[in-house]
């Protein structure tokens, strides 16, 4: 319309104030869209921050294991893990040495001077066996110094280069010039240690013709059971047997071969080991970490579970008004405690009270008791289950709470009884609101940080498996727990940097997953129930 | 067969019923009629004790005897009153459970397990309620995918699996249509036969064409209680009469 009309007979409309062409309405919805805009923006930024620092460990990975090939390291380390074997072997030599000093010593009421005396021969056919790894052990010392001065001279020439770009780029030319850079042929570098081949086969064939001859004299070896030692010659036997594989390994070893990036990948996937700041190798591996993260979770869950979705089942359904008005707050204040504070007290009294009350006789029975450790993966998980209550109570409560009551009274009105009831009409119809509540409870523990840093016991190592129930009273570290401890004291940019970031990229996949899956499970239900 | 003696109700400190003396009689359809809040409900969720699950309700004078025996004795067992005395909700409530579970849920309670015998009961239920042709092919069906209508037949044919000797029905058809309201109260006529049959309705015209007898409540009393015929035709109390007559209500 133009202003020149004059005043019509139909006054609906009315001139607004505006600021920069927009009315009031307009500006408290962009107010509104602005912030919507922001959560999007904020929530956009940290997935790309996460991501553009950990994918880039991939490729310094690769590097890094690389370095470990070019260098000999893995060389070396195929020797090593020779010697490691008889170790091992030894180690089981030393355990039968301790239960046959125990059954003397024990029910035979021997002294020592005379435990000793019986076991003479045992203890010098284990220092034959000892010694007999001795030459191999040389070696393996020798060729270790060797790579490990390849790799170092390496990176100190990897830290030249970098100065002398940096140099190069601040514009001093001439200072960059003077900078020594000095290539390393990996190639000529690691011939001593291929030469070292021949030394090596010979000390492999004095070794094996050494092992044979001692597996055959296990079986007369006095004052310790035979069928132990049986079972110790027939290792042995095994191991020698192995030796022409490895020698083949070595023989075809070629240090220019390539390390793809999906071994990088693979290597960190599956990695068993997480070494950093080592002076021989690093390895960023996820699988304790993650091992660890899963056993906390499942000890929370195994104790979360049944104490939120029961104690929702009867604050829900049993409970009197007086009870519930007592209850419902109790457990929703827990979630109120700092998970630090929890953290501390599960150090101070909880991991004290489990070791003393595995301590009990009457307990002998159960595997892994007493714990040997006051901190470890039970310790954590029995507080993350604690954490994980309140967050499972109050949406198994809800699902609950959602089961119409109607259904309640038709199923009284059929004779049910109260449990019947609840047993057949209530949980089934709420069960998938249980089971995402179940899920976001895990996610709340899988995320925790504080108490697991604290309480876990932080030994970064797969627990023991073998050891059945007991693997799960041995200290663990976790996901969350290695980029709380050690993201504080690396240098940005490094690989260690990065590989925490990886670790973050796996924890946010883990909870995305869980959070999804639990939105599924519930969508599903509102749509069909049971 | 019930005897309604005296009866005085309250939830907390505000009374419900005051003083209803009623008699039932055995295979015949008692329709309760009445305003909104005049207490036809609760009398009927006393004959199963349902109100047991309310905080605060409690009879303070009076009995209820069911064949002689008061119900609401310390040691009647409330779970083997309900399944003498069953009940059909004013919304139909199935389990979301499949039409064949809703059927055999209250035989399962009792323990049964026998595959025949829970088939049996499936089919001759179904028939009962009306609802068997309908549905036989997709027994195992969710109770919720029926209709309105089917849904509360399949709740009656829950109740009757059970072989109650009384039936409750707390307004069965206000969420109904015509046509499916039709059907319920042709399913009445039939199940007159073999069940007592208490009715709580709003629809006067349902109460005139089902029921035998009619009482009719105002303000927690009982106002007058007759054959219907008589009700509809002659109402000796006033208030009846424009009640019937559409005056209030």
């Amino acid at each position: 319309m133009a202003e020149s009309t004059p005043a019509p007979d139909f006054p609906v409309t009315k001139r607004r104030l505006r600021f920069f062409g927009l009315t009031s309405d307009e500006l408290v919805q962009l107010f509104f869209r602005g912030n919507a805009m922001v959560s999007v923006l904020v929530l956009a930024l940290i997935t790309l921050f996460l991501f553009k620092e950990g994918l880039a460990f991939f490729g310094q990975n690769q590097r890094n294991l690389e370095v470990y090939r070019r260098a000999g390291l893995d060389y070396v380390d195929q020797l090593r893990q020779q010697e490691q074997d008889h170790t091992a072997l030894n180690r089981y030599l030393l355990e039968v040495r301790m239960k046959a000093v125990a059954d003397l010593a024990g029910p035979q009421g021997l002294s020592v001077e005379a435990v000793n005396q019986r076991l003479e021969a045992f203890d010098q056919y284990s220092i034959r066996f000892d010694d007999a790894i001795a030459p191999l052990r040389g070696l393996v010392s020798e060729l270790s110094e060797t790579a490990s001065a390849i790799k170092t001279k390496f990176y100190i020439n990897e830290d030249k280069r970098t100065e002398q770009r940096q140099l190069r780029a601040a514009g001093r030319a001439d200072e960059a010039a003077r900078v020594a850079v000095e290539e390393v042929d990996f190639a000529r570098e690691i011939e001593p240690i291929l030469a070292s081949r021949e030394v090596y086969l010979e000390i492999n064939r004095g070794l094996s013709r050494e092992l044979q001859e001692i597996a055959v004299l296990a079986r007369a070896v006095p004052g310790v059971p035979a069928e132990r030692m049986e079972r110790f010659a027939g290792w042995v036997v095994q191991y020698v047997a192995g030796f022409p594989a490895i020698e083949q390994r070595l023989a075809t070893w070629d240090h220019r071969e390539p390390v793809s990036l999906l071994r990088s990948f693979s290597a960190f996937i599956f990695g068993r080991q997480w070494l950093t700041a080592s002076f021989w190798q690093d390895w960023y591996g996820v699988l304790p970490l993650f091992v660890g993260s899963l056993m906390v979770s499942l000890i929370a869950l195994s104790l979360a579970v049944p104490l939120g979705v029961g104690a929702a089942i009867y604050v829900n359904q049993i409970a009197s008004p007086a009870e519930q008005r007592i209850i419902k707050p109790c457990i929703e204040f827990i979630a109120a405690f700092p998970s630090v504070v929890l953290g501390f007290f599960g150090i101070a009294v909880l991991g004290e009270f489990l070791r003393s009350v595995s301590g009990a006789a009457w307990l002998d029975w159960v595997p892994g008791f007493p714990l040997a450790e006051r901190l470890n993966a039970l310790t954590a998980g029995c507080l993350l289950g604690l954490i994980a209550v309140p967050t499972i109570f109050t949406l198994a409560e809800d699902a609950l709470q959602n089961v119409p009551r109607s259904f309640k009274e038709a199923s009284f009105a059929l004779g049910a009884t109260r449990l019947q009831t609840i047993v057949r009409v209530i949980i089934p119809t709420a069960l998938s609101g249980i089971i995402s509540a179940v899920l976001l409870g895990l996610g709340r523990v899988i995320g925790e940080t504080m108490v697991v840093l604290l309480c876990a016991g932080n030994r970064i190592e797969i627990p023991d498996f073998t050891a059945g129930l007991a693997a799960f009273f041995q200290p663990v570290h976790s996901m969350t727990g290695i980029i709380a401890q050690e993201m504080g004291e690396v240098v940005r940019g490094e690989i260690h940097y990065r590989a925490l970031f990886v670790v973050g990229i796996v924890l946010f996949f883990l909870s995305l997953t869980i959070n999804f899956t639990a939105q599924k499970v519930l969508r599903r239900y509102r749509q069909h129930p049971i | 067969m019930i005897e309604i003696g005296n009866l005085d109700f309250h939830y907390g400190p505000s009374q419900a019923l005051h003083d209803i003396t009623l008699n039932i009689a055995e295979r015949e359809v008692t329709a309760f009629i009445g305003p909104s809040g005049c207490g036809k409900s609760t009398l009927l969720r006393c004959l199963n004790r349902m109100n047991d699950l309310i905080d605060g309700a409690r009879i303070s004078r009076g009995a209820i005897r069911i064949r002689g025996v008061d119900i609401h004795q310390r040691d009647v067992e409330v779970m083997e009153l309900r399944k003498r005395v069953g009940m059909v909700f004013q919304k139909s409530n199935p389990f979301p459970k499949s039409i064949y579970e809703n059927v055999v849920y209250g035989l399962r309670l009792q323990g049964v397990r026998d595959k025949t015998r829970l088939d049996e009961a499936v089919e001759t239920s179904l028939r009962g309620a009306a609802l068997w042709d309908e549905v036989k092919d997709r027994l195992h069906a969710s109770g919720l995918s029926l209709s309105g209508g089917q849904q509360q037949r399949l709740c009656i044919a829950r109740t009757i699996a059970i072989e109650p000797e009384v039936i409750l029905m707390d307004e069965p058809c206000s969420a109904l249509d015509p046509i499916a309201t039709a059907k319920v109260e042709e399913l009445i006529h039939q199940l007159k036969l073999r069940y007592t049959i208490v009715i709580v309705t709003h629809n006067m015209q349902q109460a005139a064409r089902c029921s035998d007898r009619t009482a009719f409540f105002y303000l927690g009393k009982l106002i007058e209680f007759a054959p219907t015929r008589e009700i509809f035709m002659t109402p000796s109390n006033p208030q009846t009469e424009a009640y019937v007559s559409g005056r209030f209500g």
